[in-house]
């Protein structure tokens, strides 16, 4: 691979830390060197949904973010999806037009009333 | 049942019955399981109405009631399931990074618009959605519903579906990742997302 092992910035990166000028080129080296590179780090983010990271991997966390946005929106993304996700069973019947017919509608009413509490 | 409970549980049949079933139907996939559970989550909540005490509405507690269903359901089910159908968890999303592990960054994640409090009122959210938790292999799709969508802790879910912290989290991975992908393809770049 490159010669450049180390490079986590393309040129336009949005991120807060990106190659604009020497000084922080050398520090997007330094990060990208001593954090998780990016396809091990989603994989951390996701398990952070499940249970929380030990401190010293929630600052190298945040040190990655500096220098890449695209985790920083994975982990945003990861939090959208379950904030949606626990929202959906009361929308499902938005979601598909599979008909409830009359018939199973008349079947469980009539389970109901047939079942002595 | 008395007269009043019936007429209330018909209500309930009626007002929220479809929500109930396309849920259920989502979860389990089989037309007659689907209506089992929504029957039997009817009953339990005419039996347990004098704890509703309208803290939320009555929707949410219906569903509240079902998802509960459905976890057992998966957890009769558990002993039976074997998790060995891992093809799915093989690493297909590794043409998103270089081979030094850094994103390829015209594949990396673009910005989601609008935010989740607005989506939740377009229907075709949710249906994309669907379509995208259909896409999931089925035991990928019972881990990751059970977790983000009925909220059940990780370890319950190790020990209702039989799986390792591990594979557990390898699944969750892969299952987070495939629907990332599948929301942003199929709404957040398209015009119905808002982002073009």
């Amino acid at each position: 691979m490159p010669d450049e092992p180390y490079n986590p910035s393309p040129i336009g990166n949005p991120s807060v830390l990106a190659r604009r000028n020497w000084w922080q080129t050398m520090l997007v080296k330094f990060i990208g060197k001593h954090t998780p590179k990016c396809r091990e780090m989603v994989r951390i983010l996701s398990q952070s949904m499940d249970e929380p990271l030990p401190l010293m991997m929630r600052i190298k966390k945040r040190l990655h973010f500096l220098i890449c946005c695209w985790c920083q929106r994975y982990e945003e993304q990861l939090h959208y999806m379950r904030r949606t996700a626990r929202q959906f069973p009361e929308h499902a019947d938005e979601a598909s037009d599979v008909p409830f017919s009359i018939e199973m509608r008349e079947r469980i009413k009539r389970k109901l009333a047939e079942t002595p509490r | 049942m008395s007269a009043t409970d019936l007429q209330t549980a018909s209500r309930w049949v009626d007002d929220h019955g479809e929500c109930l079933y396309r849920y259920a139907l989502v979860r389990v996939r089989k037309a007659e399981v689907a209506e089992d559970l929504v029957q039997e989550t009817y009953l339990a909540a005419v039996c347990g109405y004098e704890k509703f005490g309208g803290r939320s509405s009555e929707r949410s507690w219906l569903v509240g009631i079902l998802k509960n269903k459905i976890v057992d359901h998966f957890r009769k089910l558990g002993r039976e399931t074997s998790f060995t159908d891992m093809e799915f968890l093989s690493d297909e999303f590794s043409e998103k990074f270089v081979p030094i592990g850094f994103w390829n960054h015209d594949l990396g994640p673009h910005e989601w618009k609008p935010e989740p409090d607005e989506v939740v009122h377009r229907a075709e959210f949710w249906q994309v959605m669907r379509d995208c938790l259909s896409k999931l292999p089925e035991k990928i799709r019972a881990v990751f519903t059970m977790r983000e969508m009925d909220d059940v802790p990780s370890k319950e879910v190790c020990a209702i579906l039989s799986v390792s912290d591990s594979n557990l989290w390898v699944m969750l991975h892969r299952a987070r990742m495939a629907l990332r992908e599948c929301l942003e393809m199929n709404w957040f770049d398209t015009p119905a997302g808002g982002t073009v």
